[in-house]
């Protein structure tokens, strides 16, 4: 018996030899098998780990004026953010509750608890990120009560194929009241919860822009915490602020609808800042520049440990010179924003153009808006600019179509001129008011359309006139006779020629400036009218047309492109704002050449007599616009009085009616000078703003003023003056 | 005169292979702690810890282990008897309940209760060897170990818990039992399987789930992954002590304990795996060598215990490393970072020690 136990023990011992054997040659050959055997596969793991191309921002372009002066600029920001796998220690099991305890340790430190200011700018980071819904879910599930606001958001309603926006009011927690701590560390919590699901190594911003002093204070105060982090970035700033920010735009992190597109162009970030507006839009990929690439060794938090591979440099964005000057840019704000509150008016537009080159000299859109509150965050400006019923971020000058009145006749004039309708010696007489009989009751003069000039309200009739005489008193009878023409006495131009010389002059499609909105506007004619109104076009049509009234719209900028037509002797041009990019090293790398659309087939000869008329409405003595006269300058111009009719559904009536029933009227001047060799063309549109001649005229002269004398000297200098 | 025949069996090779794999120990320590500052000064610590530990060492290897026998029973119910304190009145951190306070610090019972189990077995198996092969004593012998290991198992330690199965398991085959015993114990064993499953703890399930399944559970499979890419990283030999990029830039967690063999495959390569398997296997083997040598069944058994101990904490720490085991808490005999890991191994070594100084009857008679 004992034997036998003795040899399975001695059995057992030669087993556990062999044991032993075989667990080394297992282990053994499993290493084989990893280090050996798939050794690249590992080692190509391994570098994916540690080794990443990162993109290198290159600074973006600089804004000038035409005078050097700086528009928009780069300026260093502050973030402080978290890294969610620095927040707990290296184990495994992480304690769920540890995280939430360092997130209060670190909004403590940032004083989140005390400071309103802190406390409201981490909420509206936390807003962003999470998103309006689960913003509010977090909050209330912490046991915070939160306010809501009403608002009316936009939103993309899928239609089949179709996407199309929708504005529906929806309630969005109220941003402007100071959150508890529990409701931020709630939120901040949520944040680097759903941070973890990409790379728990990835940064969660938690306030942003804090100033320079702030950020050294607040890296001082949190230099013990682990999982803070204070990084740096550029943020765009713009110096004038509300004075040129249709022009310039702004910039936003890449919208969502457009992500595809600009991933398919190369960005990597799909929160990248880019131009969304104004030139920022249109000159977003010269503004960007290249990003450069740099192949960095990191370690697991993601921290650069050193540069391995070739550096591609960042090629700096371009900068861009304007045409705009800042100072006139400065003195048209001024001068319409004051007529805009004189007369009460929901918007207005003023634009400065080089009638022989296109260039924009200035470009005024009211109301209009601080551009920096976008790289701001949405403050208490952001909501307010939201609410804005008069939508201050359209810009008008491209953006709204309007009738253009009284401006248009020079386009009416200019046609009938070319197309042999009249001579410039040929006499319409004015005697008061047509009619113009009813198409199937001609007999009966009680259902004929009447049609007036405006000087017959006040029981004055031109009488005899010739085209320069027509347009310096804006006499309508005169034009509607070129227009419609009369029976038996004048073959008018008639829809067909007038649409022709309305697309000629511009008006039709878009006039091609470098500015994103512009609004597209179709000439009526009979196919138009048909289509649209399912009426056949009349001879009323053609009268209304002929002076600018009924289907004729037009952008304020279209209107000052046919001005300037007039003004370089029947040149279309195409308006430009940038004229040049520089790089870096202050090379020249684009410059603007002037672009003819098309050149107006009238002779100069014929086209000096609109000229003519328009000299006269300025410098004759029974001109329209006698007051737009600068001293030292010729000015020629044209007054527009424009009826229009904003169809208001409460009332199922035209808005701003006066008390006799009238419709209301939007003030147009147009105007350039030196009328001998035009340098600037000038257009001035207050909407609902009356009278031509008395609102948008002296806007027009104090610019002019300027652009040809210089500032008004200022008071003082006038009393010394006097005193002396 | 005792003193130099002592001496003269004192196994030398086996220390020399011990000290090497302390001293790469130490080496690696500070490779995977230097660029964490916080960890820095580990190594050092490590250094202090191998110092301490080879006195006791000397210190055991001189002390007759025979008078160990006489602590046979005591330590037996020390044992059950501190699991049990654990059990009524024990801290619970992560979840469990292995720790105890002791003046102020949470002692865990277990590490030393390995040694224990050890001395009682060897006693036991020793004392009672004639009657083993009479099924009633391996009865006994299996429901002693039962004891412990169901406290230890409730606390709950799986790790613990299977390797004291594994100790009592060796300890009880390498004593020599009937063939046929083992073969009903075994079906026993797989028959009460279905049940034990049901026992199995939360954390259990999920680390089996985890090492089953990889993608169960990301996080923790995140470390077992890089562990791996370490692993296959290093290739023939290795990035360079020092130099491994996993290792450096801490794409390896628990690098300077648990997963030190990732770090060692990473910068030392197939080469630096090899030789330290060599040298842990050559480390067993000389116990098992002992073992064979030992001038009684108590010696024999408490250098087996000794041997099983140190050989099933590098199967496993190993396996975990190269994923073909589960990931526990086990550390690597002699190399991974820990005072307690590191002295107890040198503890271990030194009563092996103590029984080949001994082992020539002769000599004491």
């Amino acid at each position: 018996m004992f034997e036998r136990s003795e040899r399975t023990a001695t059995l057992a011992t030669a087993m556990v030899r062999l044991g032993l054997l075989a667990a080394f040659l297992l282990l053994a050959g499993r290493l084989y098998q990893l280090q050996i055997l798939q050794s690249v596969t590992y080692q190509a793991q391994a570098d994916a780990n540690r080794f990443r191309f990162i993109e290198v921002a290159p600074p973006r372009g600089v804004i000038y004026d035409r005078n050097g002066e700086i528009l928009a600029r780069n300026r260093p920001s502050f973030v402080i953010a978290v890294v969610p796998a620095e927040l707990s220690d290296d184990l495994i099991d992480t304690d769920v509750d540890e995280e939430r305890l360092a997130i209060e340790r670190i909004l403590r430190a940032l004083k989140a608890d005390s400071d309103p200011e802190i406390a409201l700018n981490l909420a509206e980071v936390m807003f962003l990120r999470l998103g309006r819904a689960d913003f509010a879910d977090v909050v209330t599930s912490a046991g915070v009560d939160l306010d809501y606001r009403l608002v009316t958001l936009q939103f993309v309603e899928k239609d089949g194929e179709t996407e199309r926006l929708v504005e529906r009011p929806t309630l969005i927690p109220d941003l402007s009241k100071q959150l508890p701590l529990e409701g931020l560390v709630a939120l901040v919590y949520r944040a680097v919860e759903l941070g973890t699901q990409g790379s728990s190594f990835a940064a969660i911003p938690l306030l942003e822009l804090v100033n320079r002093e702030r950020a050294f204070d607040v890296a001082e105060e949190i230099f013990q915490l682990p999982g803070v982090k204070v990084q740096q970035i550029p943020v765009r700033e713009y110096v004038h602020e509300e004075l040129v920010s249709h022009t310039l735009g702004f910039l936003g992190p890449i919208p969502a609808l457009a992500a595809e597109i600009y991933e398919a162009e190369g960005y990597r970030d799909p929160n990248e800042q880019v131009g969304l507006n104004g030139l920022e839009y249109t000159y977003q990929d010269e503004l960007r520049g290249v990003p450069g690439q740099k192949y960095i060794e990191v370690d697991i938090l993601g921290r650069e440990m050193r540069t391995v591979g070739q550096v591609i440099e960042p090629l700096p964005g371009l900068n861009l010179r304007l045409s705009i000057d800042i100072r006139l840019q400065e003195v048209m704000y001024n001068a319409l924003a004051a007529t805009v509150e004189k007369v009460k008016s929901p918007h207005a537009v003023a634009i400065a153009m080089n009638p022989k080159t296109g260039a924009i000299l200035g470009l005024v859109s009211l109301p209009s808006f601080d551009n920096n509150i976008f790289s701001e965050g949405i403050g208490p400006e952001y909501l307010a600019l939201e609410a804005d019923e008069r939508k201050p971020l359209i810009n008008y000058a491209i953006g709204g179509l309007y009738p253009p009145g009284s401006i248009f006749k020079l386009v009416t004039a200019t046609a009938a001129l070319a197309e042999g309708v009249i001579d410039p010696t040929s006499v319409i007489v004015d005697n008061g008011p047509i009619y113009l009989r009813n198409r199937f009751f001609p007999d009966d003069l009680s259902q004929a359309q009447k049609f007036v000039s405006w000087n017959h309200k006040l029981g004055i009739y031109h009488g005899r006139l010739t085209v320069v005489e027509a347009l310096a008193l804006s006499n309508d009878i005169f034009f509607y006779w070129l227009g419609g023409g009369f029976p038996d006495s004048l073959e008018g131009l008639g829809n067909e020629r007038l649409a022709k010389w309305m697309n000629l002059f511009g008006y039709a499609g878009q006039t091609g400036i470098d500015l994103p909105g512009e609004v597209t506007s179709f000439p009526p004619d009979d196919q138009w009218k048909r289509i649209n109104l399912a009426e056949s076009w009349t001879t009323g049509d053609s009268y209304n047309m002929a002076i600018g009234q009924g289907y004729v719209l037009g952008t304020p900028l279209q209107v000052l492109v046919s001005t300037a037509a007039v003004a370089n002797g029947g040149y279309v041009m195409k308006p430009q704002i940038v004229q040049e990019m520089i790089d870096a090293e202050g090379g020249l790398q684009w410059e603007f050449t002037p672009q003819v659309v098309r050149e107006l087939p009238v002779s100069k000869s014929l086209l000096h007599y609109v000229q003519q008329g328009l000299w006269a409405v300025v410098n004759a003595p029974y001109g329209t616009a006698p007051n737009s006269r600068v001293a030292g300058v010729t000015v020629a111009g044209k007054t527009g009085t424009a009826e229009f009719c904003q169809w208001d559904p409460a009332i199922e009536d035209c808005a701003f009616r006066d008390k006799d029933d009238n419709l209301p009227f939007h003030a147009w001047y147009v105007a350039y000078a030196p009328f001998e060799n035009p340098e600037i063309a000038l257009v001035v549109f207050v909407y609902n703003g009356g009278e031509g001649s008395t609102v948008a005229a002296p806007v027009a002269q104090e610019v002019l003023n300027f652009y040809f004398n210089g500032p008004p000297p200022a008071e003082e200098d006038i009393q010394t003056a006097t005193s002396e | 005169m005792l003193d130099r025949s002592l001496l003269r069996n004192f196994d030398l090779l086996l220390m020399v292979a011990v000290l090497a794999l302390c001293g790469i120990g130490i080496a690696m320590v500070y490779s995977a702690t230097n660029t964490t500052i916080d960890l820095a000064d580990y190594w050092e610590r490590q250094l202090f810890f191998m110092l301490v530990g080879l006195a006791v060492l000397l210190a055991v290897a001189f002390f007759d282990y025979r008078h160990l026998e006489l602590l046979a029973q005591p330590a037996y119910a020390g044992l059950v008897g501190s699991l049990l304190l654990v059990y009524l009145f024990g801290a619970v951190q992560g979840g469990s309940q292995r720790w105890i306070g002791v003046g102020g610090t949470l002692v865990q019972p277990t590490e030393a209760g390995k040694f224990l189990l050890i001395i009682f077995f060897a006693w036991y198996l020793s004392r009672f060897q004639e009657q083993l092969q009479r099924f009633g004593y391996l009865l006994a012998a299996l429901f002693l170990l039962a004891v412990p290991l169901t406290f230890v198992y409730l606390q709950p330690d799986l790790g613990m818990a299977i390797t004291f199965a594994f100790i009592g398991g060796v300890l009880i085959l390498v004593s020599g039992i009937r063939l046929w015993h083992i073969a009903i114990l075994g079906m026993g064993g797989l028959a009460a399987l279905p049940f034990l499953a049901g026992t199995l703890q939360g954390y259990m399930v999920e680390r089996l789930q985890t090492f089953l399944d990889p993608s169960s559970n990301r996080d923790a499979s995140f470390n077992v992954l890089q562990a791996l890419i370490s692993i296959g990283n290093g290739s023939w030999l290795g990035k360079g002590w020092g130099h491994g990029s996993q290792n450096q830039l801490h794409f390896l967690r628990v690098r300077h304990t648990d997963f030190i063999f990732s770090v060692i495959a990473e910068e030392l390569g197939f080469v630096g795996t090899i030789l330290i398997l060599l040298l842990l296997f050559f480390v067993i083997w000389r116990l098992v060598r002992i073992a064979d040598m030992a001038q009684d069944q108590f010696g024999r058994l408490l250098t087996m215990g000794v041997a099983s101990i140190i050989f099933f904490q590098t199967f496993v720490n190993v396996g975990m490393n190269l994923s073909i085991m589960p990931v526990t808490g086990l550390t690597l005999p002699f190399i991974s970072y820990g005072g307690s890991s590191l002295i107890s191994m040198l503890l271990a070594v030194g009563l092996a020690q103590s029984v080949v100084m001994r082992h020539r009857k002769m000599d004491f008679q």
